[in-house]
C-alpha cells in the first residue's frame, strides 16, 4: 500500500508534465477505441448484410459446386437434410436454393437472368428477399387461376424487359437432364433496384424451378442462418462430419474474397494503431526517463536504506501503469458517449463507400468489450514494457553513485 | 567486547593504475565495538565518507574486507546485500535524503514495509520513534514543511526505527546550525546510550567531535591517529 501510494504521490510531483502525458495517452486509447469501432462496425454491418441477405452463416453444397457449380451438382434428398438441421438447436433457420442460368424474353425484348428457385417459407425467415420487395407482395407457389405461377424479378430485368406486375415473363434454359427448359411466369413482384445486387434475378418457388429445370425435388444449396452468429466455422465442422458427402462452408469460406480482403484491410488498422501507440508512447517513455533520471539521488537513498532492485523497478513500473491506468479510465468516459452515439445513431456517408465489396451509405461504430478492451490492453501493455529499462537503469545505479548525482 | 565493524587492508581507489589513481581509502584497519560511539575525522576529502560507505555495503571495495557481526559483506551483491542492509545498518545522510513525496511517519515507516513489518507494529514503533526524536504531532507533516533539525531528526528515526545494530551518519550536522547540530548529537548520543547501537559518524566540526567516545582520525584515505576517550 505505501509503495502504491509512493508511486501515485510520484505522478503528481510534475503536474504539468502527468498532465500532458495523461492527455497523450488519452488521446491514444480514444482514438484507438474510436479505430477498432468504425473497423469492427463497418465489417460487423458488412458480415450482417450478406449473411442475412443471401449468404447465411453456413451454406452446404455438393462437393466444390462452390468452385465449380453446375447444374448436375445437386444435393439429393433435402427433405432429411432439412429435418436434420431443424432439429439442431443452434440453426435459427435454414433455406433450399437452386440456381441456373437462363435468358428471360418479354414480348418485345430479351435479357440475361440468373434464376434462383427458392422456399419461400423457408427464405422468408433466413434471408431479406421479403423486405427487399418494391413492387408487388411475396408471390405464393400456387398456380394463378390463368395457369401461371408467379415469379419475383429484380428491378434491372422489369427495365431491360420493360415489364411489370401482372405482365408475362418468359424464361429458357437448359435442364438438368440437357434439355431445353421454357415456360411462362407471370411478373408479381419486382424486387429490389437497378443498382441492388439481386437486379438480375428471377425468383421462383422451388417447386416450380425444380420443374422447370428438370431437377426434380433435388437443390444446388442450403443457406443456414445460426442463433449464434460468432459459431460459423465451429458448427460448420460440426455440420461437415454429420455429412461427408456434402461441402458444409462457413460464410468466411463462402464470400473467400470479401473474408480476405476483410483481414487485409483489418491488418493494416492494426498497423497504423500500431505506429499511434509507438508515437504517443515514445513520449511516455521520454517522461518516464525524465522522471528517473530526476530521482537518481532518491533512488539510491531508497536503494542503501534497504530496498531491493527490484522494488524499484517495481515502483517505475507501477508509476507508470497508474497514469496509464488513470488516463485509460479518462479515456474510457470520453469515448463511452462518442462510441455509444456511434454504434446507435452513426453517421451518414456523403458517398457510399466500398466495404469488401459491400457498399456502405451510413457508417456506424460497434460496441464490445473488444473495442474498448483491446486499447487497454495495448496502452497498459506498453506501459509496462517502456518503463521497465527505466526501471532496471534505476535499479543498477551503485547508492553511492546515484547519491552523488543532484 | 566483540567487535561490531572489523575492517581489514581495505582499499577503495578511484582512477586508473596511473596518475589520476585516487587512494580514497588506503589500507584501513579498524574494530569498532557494540554500543561505541565512534567519530571519524578529518579534513574533506580525507575519506571518511567513503570509508563509511563502504562499512554501509553501498559501495564496493577494491580490496579488503568488511566485516559486521561476523559477516564479510565485501563478498555480498544485490537483494542480498540490500536486505543485510536494510536488517542490520541504519543511516543518517548530510541532506536528510527523506522522500519528499512521504509525510514524516511514512519516511520512518518505509522500511519497516520493506521488513515485512505488520501495519500495526509498524504505526506503534513509528509513534515511539517520533516521540524519541522530539517530533510528536508533527508525523503528518512532510519534508518541506520541517526545518532542517527537524528533518534530521525523521532521519534519525528512519535509521533507527528497524533496529539496526550499527548506524552511519555522514556528516549529519553539516548542513544545521551548531546549536540544533549539537542538540542532534546529544540525542543521538542518549539514544546510543538508550539502546546500545552502535554509532559512527563522520564530522570535520570540532564542536561536535568533543561529544564521540572515540575519534578516528584519517587523513589521505589513511588512519592518522585513533583515539578512545
Amino acid at each position: 500500500m505505501l509503495l502504491f501510494k509512493l508511486a501515485f504521490r510520484n505522478i503528481f510531483r510534475q503536474r504539468r508534465r502527468s498532465l500532458l502525458t495523461a492527455m497523450s495517452l488519452i488521446g491514444g486509447y480514444v482514438l484507438c477505441v474510436f479505430s477498432f469501432s468504425m473497423s469492427e462496425g463497418s465489417y460487423n454491418n458488412a458480415i450482417t448484410f450478406f449473411t442475412q441477405d443471401h449468404t447465411g452463416h453456413i451454406q452446404i453444397h455438393k462437393e466444390d459446386y462452390l468452385l465449380r457449380p453446375k447444374i448436375h451438382k445437386t444435393i439429393e434428398a433435402p427433405e432429411e437434410l432439412s429435418a436434420m438441421l431443424d432439429a439442431n438447436e443452434e440453426i435459427a433457420s435454414h433455406t433450399l436454393r437452386i440456381f441456373a442460368p437462363s435468358i428471360a424474353y418479354s414480348d418485345t425484348d430479351n435479357t440475361p437472368a440468373q434464376v434462383i428457385g427458392v422456399d419461400l417459407d423457408r427464405e422468408r425467415t433466413t434471408s431479406t428477399l421479403a423486405a427487399k420487395i418494391s413492387e408487388g407482395s411475396y408471390i405464393n407457389s400456387e398456380i394463378d387461376g390463368e395457369g401461371y405461377y408467379s415469379a419475383m424479378i429484380g428491378a434491372g430485368i422489369a427495365n431491360n424487359l420493360n415489364i411489370g406486375l401482372g405482365d408475362e415473363l418468359i424464361l429458357i434454359s437448359q435442364g438438368a437432364d440437357g434439355s431445353i427448359a421454357n415456360d411462362i411466369y407471370m411478373v408479381g413482384a419486382i424486387v429490389g433496384d437497378r443498382d441492388s445486387g439481386d437486379r438480375a434475378t428471377v425468383f421462383l418457388p422451388l417447386a416450380t424451378a425444380q420443374e422447370f429445370l428438370s431437377m426434380y425435388d433435388a437443390v444446388h444449396e442450403v443457406s443456414i442462418l445460426l442463433e449464434d452468429d460468432g459459431r460459423a466455422r465451429a458448427e460448420a465442422e460440426a455440420l461437415q462430419e454429420l455429412l461427408p458427402d456434402l461441402s458444409v462452408d462457413p460464410w468466411q469460406v463462402v464470400e473467400a474474397t470479401f473474408y480476405q480482403s476483410m483481414q487485409t484491410d483489418k491488418q493494416g488498422n492494426a498497423v497504423f494503431m500500431g505506429i499511434i501507440i509507438f508515437i504517443v508512447f515514445v513520449g511516455v517513455m521520454n517522461t518516464v526517463l525524465m522522471s528517473v533520471l530526476e530521482r537518481t539521488r532518491e533512488f539510491g537513498v531508497l536503494k542503501a536504506i534497504g530496498s531491493r532492485p527490484a522494488k524499484l523497478t517495481l515502483l517505475i513500473t507501477l508509476e507508470t501503469t497508474v497514469l496509464a491506468l488513470i488516463s485509460v479510465l479518462i479515456g474510457l468516459l470520453l469515448a463511452t458517449p462518442l462510441i455509444l452515439w456511434f454504434t446507435y445513431a452513426g453517421f451518414a456517408l456523403p458517398e457510399p463507400i466500398d466495404v469488401g465489396g459491400v457498399l456502405m451509405s451510413h457508417m456506424t461504430g460497434e460496441l464490445s468489450l473488444f473495442v474498448f478492451g483491446t486499447p487497454l490492453l495495448l496502452v497498459l501493455g506498453f506501459a509496462i514494457v517502456i518503463s521497465i529499462p527505466a526501471g532496471i537503469r534505476a535499479a543498477l545505479n551503485s547508492p553511492t553513485e546515484a547519491m552523488r548525482s543532484h | 567486547m566483540s567487535a561490531v565493524i572489523s575492517t581489514t587492508d581495505l582499499c577503495r581507489f578511484f582512477g586508473d593504475e596511473d596518475e589520476t589513481l585516487v587512494k580514497a581509502v588506503d589500507h584501513v584497519s579498524i574494530e569498532i565495538e557494540r554500543g561505541e560511539f565512534t567519530a571519524i575525522v578529518g579534513p574533506s576529502g580525507s575519506g571518511k565518507t567513503t570509508l563509511l560507505h563502504l562499512i554501509g555495503g553501498l559501495d564496493n571495495p577494491t580490496s579488503g574486507s568488511v566485516d559486521l557481526s561476523g559477516t564479510n559483506i565485501a563478498e555480498m551483491t544485490g537483494t542480498a546485500l540490500s536486505d543485510f542492509r536494510r536488517d542490520h545498518i541504519g543511516f543518517i545522510f548530510q541532506a536528510y535524503n527523506l522522500i519528499p513525496v512521504f509525510s514524516a511517519e511514512e519516511n520512518i515507516e518505509y522500511i519497516m514495509l520493506l521488513q515485512g513489518v505488520d501495519p500495526a507494529e509498524r504505526k506503534h514503533r513509528v509513534s515511539e520513534m517520533l516521540a524519541q526524536v522530539g517530533l510528536e504531532g508533527l508525523g503528518d507533516r512532510r519534508p518541506n514543511k520541517l526545518s532542517g533539525g527537524q528533518q534530521q531528526r525523521v532521519a534519525i528515526a528512519r535509521a533507527m526505527v528497524s533496529h539496526p545494530e550499527i548506524i552511519l551518519a555522514d556528516e549529519p550536522t553539516a548542513n544545521l546550525d551548531s546549536k540544533t547540530g549539537i542538540a542532534l548529537l546529544d540525542l543521538m548520543k542518549e539514544l546510543n546510550e538508550k539502546h546500545n547501537m552502535t554509532f559512527v559518524f563522520s564530522t570535520h566540526d570540532e564542536k561536535i567531535m568533543r561529544r564521540a567516545s572515540r575519534l578516528i582520525h584519517m587523513m589521505d584515505g589513511m588512519i592518522e591517529l585513533d583515539e578512545r576517550k
